[in-house]
């Protein structure tokens, strides 16, 4: 599989959310929040395939949604097909700060190797030289819901670094998912668990600012099976997930 | 009954520069936008804006000059359009403030304003720069000595909210997602209320479970049919890509920004692509 033709290997949009869904297990209770097509749609195709019984809550009050078309912004009233009920958003972080939450999906414009993200500003916080959106609710649920899945659609040094410019949120990371790896949060620092398909190593390495440790017996994730691909065409057949890149 | 409903450049010029001013909705949905417009055409100054996560309504008044503090979650496009140009430029270039938050630190902050106290504990908060930049303090919980992250009281000015539906008394009923609107009702001095339709208010005996924004909380109501557009309004209609796109696309610079606003938003009621 290492040395397998460029046909076999995964689009990164396919191969992170099949990653992602494949993080996710039966009867949990998954957030997440705007701007999160990825896990939105890793959290339908988990419920399709393993995790029937997942409670997935997100910033509409919907809860275990069937949305008919996956809309690309992830508090859109499409999210609310489906619902037999309507929390609040102040509901659903009262849920984590209770410890209630098992599963929060968030992303950085950095990580570090600790985890940590900066949503919010490149360079000096009050005179920054790019402004970010900000962390949403990150700062809240990252210390508080029992367990952290980071994403990010870029693998790159600006992306993953040794340090961040500004803090936005610290907490309970489990696992990070790159277009190129998994990371998984081992005693506070994030180590590569597998590398995806067709990702030479030293790219890895070239791509990440902070120190990881890759060799050829560093596990290759899994490349995604036909009922994966199956069930996610069904999910998401105008490929909303692609929007993110 | 007491009638309140008024005009909306009535309701709108009721608002003082400097004041502390809450928008209903979420990102690309239900923001008072038709109220956004009117703040822009009546040049407020010095406005602070709270929301959890915001877009359109927040990037344009920070893009127009009315915003001069933002006390926010978030401020973007989400996936569909991304950062927030002009936003983004105000912050840089120093025109902006920016009160940074997390959503459930601008919730707690409601949440202190009505109750009446003068701060709200938080959970989490722990290793992040949030609570130092915007200065959150942490106190120890006098019962057990733990320590705790607290907020204080955000109260704003003035509340402006999009509803579906609204009678003259200011009922309003929201239609799917409630966002932050009715935490915004309870916390501000005045509740300024855009509605799709006015109904009559015996409509709403019938289901008034339905109906999360009280009257007698509401200081004006305003008729505004596409009140939240070019945000999406659950049951009535979608967000506008192809408006929203060319706004972001004129945001690029401050020139054609200008321009696209002269021409779409100071030159009357904007209008709908195609409506």
């Amino acid at each position: 599989m290492r040395e397998g033709s460029v046909t076999d290997v995964p689009s990164a949009p396919v191969m992170m959310a099949v990653a992602l869904a494949r993080l996710l297990r039966d009867g949990e209770t998954v957030f997440h929040g705007v701007a999160s097509p990825l896990p939105m749609v890793a959290i339908l195709l988990a419920k399709r395939l393993h995790a029937p019984n997942l409670v997935y809550l997100n910033i509409t009050g919907s809860v275990n949604p069937q949305p008919e078309q996956l809309p690309v912004s992830t508090v859109d009233p499409a999210l609310l097909r489906g619902t037999r009920t309507l929390v609040t958003l102040a509901d659903l972080f009262d849920l984590s700060a209770r410890g209630r939450l098992d599963t929060v999906f968030l992303s950085g414009v950095q990580i570090d190797g600790l985890g940590r993200i900066n949503m919010s500003a490149i360079g000096d916080f009050h005179q920054p030289k790019v402004r970010l959106p900000g962390g949403a609710g990150s700062a809240a649920l990252m210390p508080t819901a029992r367990r952290t899945i980071l994403w990010r659609t870029k693998h790159d040094r600006r992306t993953f670094v040794e340090q961040l410019d500004f803090v936005t949120a610290s907490g309970n990371v489990d696992r990070v998912v790159t277009p190129l790896c998994v990371f998984a949060r081992r005693e506070g620092w994030l180590e590569v668990e597998s590398v995806h398909p067709g990702v030479e190593l030293d790219a890895l390495r070239e791509a990440t600012g902070f120190p990881i440790t890759v060799d050829e017996r560093t596990p290759r994730t899994p490349p995604p099976s036909p009922d994966e691909l199956t069930a996610l065409a069904e999910i998401d057949p105008v490929r909303v997930i692609e929007s993110e890149f | 009954m007491q009638d309140k409903l008024i005009s909306l450049s009535e309701a709108i010029s009721s608002i003082a520069d400097g004041s502390r001013v809450a928008l209903g909705g979420n990102t690309l949905h239900r923001g008072p936008c038709a109220a956004v417009h009117e703040i822009v055409r009546q040049s407020k100054r010095g406005l602070e804006i709270v929301k959890t996560a915001g877009a359109y309504d927040v990037d344009l008044l920070a893009a127009t000059g009315c915003a001069s503090a933002v006390a926010a979650g978030f401020i973007g496009f989400e996936t569909v359009f991304g950062l927030a140009p002009s936003y983004r430029r105000a912050v840089e270039q120093g025109r902006v403030q920016v009160k940074e938050h997390a959503c459930y630190t601008v919730i707690a902050g409601l949440r202190a304003a009505i109750q009446g106290v003068p701060f709200m504990p938080v959970a989490g908060l722990t290793g992040s720069d949030v609570p130092r930049v915007t200065g959150f303090h942490t106190i120890a919980d006098p019962y057990t000595g733990q320590e705790v992250v607290v907020v204080p009281a955000l109260q704003p000015d003035v509340a402006i909210l999009h509803v579906q539906e609204a009678d003259r008394e200011g009922n309003g009923r929201i239609i799917g997602t409630h966002f932050e609107d009715v935490l915004m009702a309870k916390a501000a001095r005045r509740v300024i209320l855009t509605a799709e339709r006015i109904v009559d208010g015996a409509e709403f005996e019938a289901a008034p479970e339905t109906v999360a924004i009280p009257g007698f909380l509401v200081e004006a109501v305003v008729e505004a049919p596409s009140g939240a557009w070019p945000c999406s309004c659950a049951g009535y209609y979608d967000y506008d890509a192809d408006y929203l796109r060319a706004y972001v696309e004129a945001s690029k610079d401050e020139r054609s920004l200008q321009k696209f606003v002269d021409e779409r938003i100071l030159a009357g009621s904007p209008v709908a692509v195609g409506a």
